[in-house]
């Protein structure tokens, strides 16, 4: 089977490339972490209800209801992986409305077409899943009324990059919602949090086989943004207002920005 | 509710609904994608790239583009089309 290959284009000339950054990142690259959400993908949705004890569900049901998506909406869901939020995102914009779920890893995607045609809800029509980078995302400008990204930001490899195309096709006064692990500055809660995942998360993944896999989380926060990081960094790209909140205790958090 | 079409391949697979195809564009270009469904892709007209389709769902990662020989080139419906050239590494 022929390989892809790389493309060598030449970019329009409105087209930024992505600045690649110097600053050195202990963290893998993407494509290993790409590899490394297709081989968690047969375990994803049973290791979050039981890493969470279920609450990543009221953290989900949080981050849709602070993008503002309405019925009739067009909402996309980011790094969709196996589909939570754009399951949700599909009850709330219902039939008239459309869902897309974005993701890079084709495996996590065969997953969440496998729900949808198991589900029996018919408002489940409304979602088409698309694999793509959110770095580069295939969508016009201005096209969303709503945007959510579960516990995706964190493991894209420019930040920056990824607010500014969340920006670019999102529609004037629309919502983006980012929930993920919270980044704390208080130092009582950022010592629990890695406990919890030396301790509970790993040893219980290792239980699954994946024990390398999800010690990947520790490092992953500890290079992802604190939440003031987050809204100057919604603020630096062109959204008009944002809000970081803490949830689940400070393990978690969500940011909102405005476009 | 209507459940919207999807474009049926020769061999009878599916490719992406209609709307689907409207919606997406070229990740790098940003311009416009067409179905060729003699190829089972999306057409980058601007750019001279294909997106593969694989089980209804568009594969639009910049990477999983091939770039198509011009003597290949898929024309635009209603005119003959040939499969997207792969080039090997």
């Amino acid at each position: 089977m022929a390989a892809s290959v790389h493309l060598i284009l030449q970019p329009p000339p409105n087209h930024h490339r992505p600045i690649f950054r110097l600053r050195r990142r202990p963290v893998r690259c993407a494509d290993e972490r790409q590899a490394l959400f297709s081989r968690i993908a047969p375990v994803y949705d049973n290791l979050n209800d039981v890493l969470s004890l279920g609450q990543h569900r009221i953290w989900k049901r949080m981050a849709v209801s602070w993008s503002g998506a309405k019925e009739g909406n067009n909402v996309l869901d980011l790094c969709c992986g196996s589909g939570d939020l754009a399951f949700l995102l599909s009850e709330k914009v219902g039939p008239n409305g459309k869902v897309i779920g974005l993701d890079f890893s084709k495996e996590q995607l065969s997953v969440a077409s496998s729900r949808q045609h198991s589900r029996s809800k018919a408002c489940f029509n409304n979602i088409e899943w698309v694999e793509g980078n959110t770095l580069e995302l295939p969508f016009s400008d201005c096209y969303f009324d709503a945007i959510t990204m579960g516990y995706g930001l964190r493991n894209v490899i420019n930040f920056h990059k990824a607010m500014e195309e969340m920006y670019r096709v999102l529609k004037p006064s629309s919502q983006v919602s980012i929930l993920d692990f919270n980044k704390s500055t208080d130092t009582f809660s950022a010592s629990f949090q890695e406990w919890m995942i030396d301790n509970v998360v790993v040893t219980v993944a290792n239980g699954y086989g994946f024990a390398e896999e999800y010690k990947y989380l520790k490092s992953s926060i500890q290079e992802f943004l604190t939440g003031k990081e987050l809204e100057k960094l919604a603020l630096g790209v062109g959204f008009a207002k944002s809000k970081h909140f803490e949830i689940g205790g400070g393990l978690m958090g969500n940011l909102v920005a405005t476009r | 509710m209507v459940k919207a079409s999807r474009v049926l391949l020769r061999d009878g697979g599916l490719a992406i609904s209609k709307t689907l195809s409207e919606i997406l564009v070229c990740p790098l270009s940003k311009q416009p994608l067409r179905i060729c469904e003699k190829s089972n892709s999306l057409i980058s007209d601007a750019t001279g790239v294909s997106f593969p389709i694989v089980d209804g769902i568009p594969c639009l990662v910049p990477n999983d583009g091939k770039i198509i020989d011009t003597d290949d080139m898929p024309k635009p419906e209603g005119a003959a089309i040939d499969s997207a050239d792969k080039i090997g590494t």
